[in-house]
């Protein structure tokens, strides 16, 4: 099978699992045309079918906002589903800053003062490492199965291209902060196009844009990913992949708070 | 002939009036007693009410508001922290308005955490010196020493400023005097702010909102976090005299938009708005309006009450002397003469509860004015009520025009009652009643 999930675990730093779940779902709704639980029972097959996988990238988050722009450098380590690990490299000033993710938790590890902190739930919608990402962006991914129900609402051309439009409406009393999420998809390569992320009362709050693609592994990948506040026209926040591995070889103890200190 | 008639007989009426009175003291005394207890109950209740004010009032300003407030219009919004207002305007200001109390304030979003716990705070940046002389809140310790300087560095020495937190906040992350807290936040140009600080202190509750989140820092602590060092958030001003608010807002935004052409802010903060603390607390405000109408209405009710008991004692004194009455008209007393004295019976009943009233009310509220009424063994962190910290001391203080009111309003409505008696009495037809 060409088709690779682990490819998005690391193309999409930040909704790696989403991503995954759709390219999952996907797969089984265009293999079968199974009822909704076969459907359910089959992501989460291909969850487990994926687990322990690993991948390393390096990437760059370029920030922009009505007040500054900034370029980061990161690096960044996953495993499996539960497990990420992100390393700021540059600019000096927030060098060696380290985020931590197991299962639900969030870690930061900084530096200057050598300590490390636990984001609480109550922070989980605040922005991530200043962009317009969350830290619940970073959780949610490993839960998207669990808190939507996905249908595909359009299959066909649009602007030239042959796509599959996913939509996902969150299941009831699901601790979301999405109304609903649509994703476009590219039919003949099953990459994602834009995802579009809407409130509760329907209006939409911000795109995640893919584009760049490359063919890696035999998968084609978007190396770009570009997210645009709907209220902010002026800012966005951009994230480029330089280079992705996968299937590099990792311990799960990698993913510590001891290593996370050590990792500097 | 009427007229003549009353000058006349006006001492002798006095006189009778008096006398009917004590016709029988213990229904008077029992009338007196009520009447008066009435007026204590308003007297009382108006002290309380006028303490609670004075000290809503004095919270409202004294203990984070100061009098009147300058901010940008972007930062009362959505509290954008890049909306500041240069330094200069302080010094400027300071300059020109030297009998003014003026003290800068930062504010950030940030994430704090200690070896227990993590949530979410509000850091507040003071200047020491001046915070003091505008406004209490740096007085408000319970514990620590009041100490907003570097600490001692740590073991592995990494530096640190001191804090000062709320006491709910310290609560809730388990803090103590001498912990570390790590302070997280997005500095202002996009970096990740973070840095260690030490507790000093814990304040006592101030407001609910600062007791559960709020951490207090020096400017230049919050400077080396934040990386915003180009302006402040807000200027809290105190006056000497709370009488000249209104006149020196206005001076004060004129002046504004003279310092504005000297030195032009950038499009993005918005203009600078000068508000004072009935605009910033409009919930105090709107309280002490309410609390002037609530004891109006309170006080027609008590005394209402109470002069349905004297309207009891006046029926009856006019019942049973129908045939005194009637021979009094019989042998040519004027009507309206009779009606005066039935009405100055009434009158000299509620002039003597007034007089008693006013004397045990003050004697009582001036007791509690001095020392208060202290719930400190029940509630040692004061009670909590519309939106503000009071302290475990209840206040009461007494304003003379408020007895006066009330021994006006108590007179007022007792003769309005007494009416009922006297009327009752001039339609008395002398022939039926004697016989």
């Amino acid at each position: 099978m060409d088709f690779t999930p682990q490819s998005a675990i690391v193309i999409n730093r930040h909704r790696p699992r989403r991503l995954r779940n759709w390219l999952a779902l996907l797969l089984t709704l265009i293999s079968t045309s199974a009822s909704a639980t076969d459907i359910n029972a089959l992501i989460d097959h291909i969850d487990t079918l994926w687990r322990g996988e690993t991948s390393r990238a390096v990437m760059e988050m370029q920030v922009k906002t009505q007040r500054y722009q900034r370029t980061m450098t990161m690096e960044a380590w996953s495993y499996g589903k539960e497990h990420s690990l992100v390393l700021i490299r540059n600019p000096v000033k927030d060098r060696g800053i380290a985020t931590l993710k197991v299962e639900a938790n969030i870690w930061n590890y900084l530096p200057k003062i050598n300590r490390v902190t636990k984001i609480p739930s109550s922070m989980m919608s605040g922005s991530w490492m200043g962009s317009h990402f969350t830290n619940d962006d970073l959780i949610r991914e490993s839960t998207f199965a669990d808190d939507y129900d996905s249908h595909i609402s359009f299959e066909g051309q649009r602007d030239g291209l042959m796509i599959y439009e996913i939509t996902s409406i969150p299941r009831e009393n699901a601790p979301v902060v999405w109304g609903k999420v649509v994703m476009r998809v590219e039919q003949s390569s099953l990459t994602p196009m834009e995802a579009l992320y809407f409130d509760e009362e329907g209006l939409l709050v911000r795109t995640l844009t893919f584009d760049q693609f490359m063919t890696l592994d035999e998968r084609v990948i978007p190396m770009r990913l570009t997210l645009q506040p709907e209220d902010k026209p002026n800012e966005s926040t951009v994230i480029t992949y330089n280079s992705i591995t996968f299937g590099v070889p990792l311990e799960p103890a990698f993913f510590s708070l001891q290593n996370l200190q050590r990792l500097r | 002939m009427v007229q003549q008639a009353h000058h006349t007989h006006l001492p002798m009426l006095f006189f009778m009036a008096w006398r009917n009175l004590w016709r029988n003291p213990i229904r008077s005394l029992l009338t007196i007693s009520a009447l008066a207890g009435g007026l204590v109950m308003i007297i009382l209740y108006a002290g309380f009410l006028e303490g609670m004010n004075r000290q809503m009032q004095r919270h409202a300003t004294e203990n984070s508001t100061g009098h009147l407030q300058l901010q940008r219009q972007a930062f009362i919004d959505d509290r954008d922290l890049y909306a500041t207002l240069p330094w200069p305007y302080l010094n400027a200001l300071e300059h020109r308005f030297p009998t003014l109390h003026f003290a800068p304030r930062l504010y950030a979003a940030g994430l704090a955490s200690s070896d227990a716990s993590a949530t979410g705070v509000m850091i507040q940046a003071v200047d020491p010196q001046r915070e003091a002389r505008v406004t209490r809140i740096l007085d408000h310790i319970r514990q620590g020493t009041l100490n907003l300087a570097p600490a001692t560095p740590t073991s592995a020495g990494l530096t640190r400023f001191n804090v000062i937190v709320g006491h709910q906040l310290a609560r809730n992350m388990n803090l103590t005097i001498g912990s570390e807290l790590i302070l997280v936040t997005q500095a202002a140009d996009g970096s990740i702010g973070n840095a260690l600080f030490r507790v000093a202190a814990i304040l006592k509750p101030l407001e609910p909102n600062f007791d559960r989140s709020g951490v207090l820092m020096s400017i230049e602590a919050f400077q080396s976090l934040m990386y915003l060092d180009n302006g402040f958030h807000e200027l809290a001003i105190r006056l000497d005299n709370p009488d000249q608010l209104a006149q020196i807002q206005t001076t004060l935004r004129s002046h504004l938009l003279q310092i504005g052409t000297i030195q032009p802010l950038d499009a993005l903060g918005g203009k600078p708005v000068i508000r004072n603390w009935r605009e910033l607390n409009p919930a105090v405000a709107d309280m002490l309006e309410l609390s002037r109408s609530m004891m109006l209405f309170v006080g027609l009710i008590v005394v209402s009450l109470a002069s349905m008991g004297m309207l009891n004692t006046m029926l009856m004194a006019v019942h049973e002397r129908t045939h005194e009455f009637g021979i009094l008209l019989a042998i040519g007393m004027q009507r309206r003469i009779l009606l005066l004295m039935v009405l100055l019976e009434s009158f000299f009943l509620a002039l003597v509860s007034a007089l008693l009233g006013s004397l045990l009310g003050s004697l009582l509220t001036g007791y509690l004015e001095d020392r208060g009424i202290d719930l400190s063994n029940y509630m040692p962190d004061g009670y909590d009520w519309a939106g503000m910290v009071f302290e475990p001391v209840m206040e009461v203080y007494l304003l003379p025009h408020h007895i006066l009111q009330a021994c006006l309003l108590m007179l007022v409505i007792t003769l309005l009652t007494a009416l009922i008696p006297a009327w009752r009495m001039v339609r008395l037809k002398p022939a039926e009643v004697m016989r």
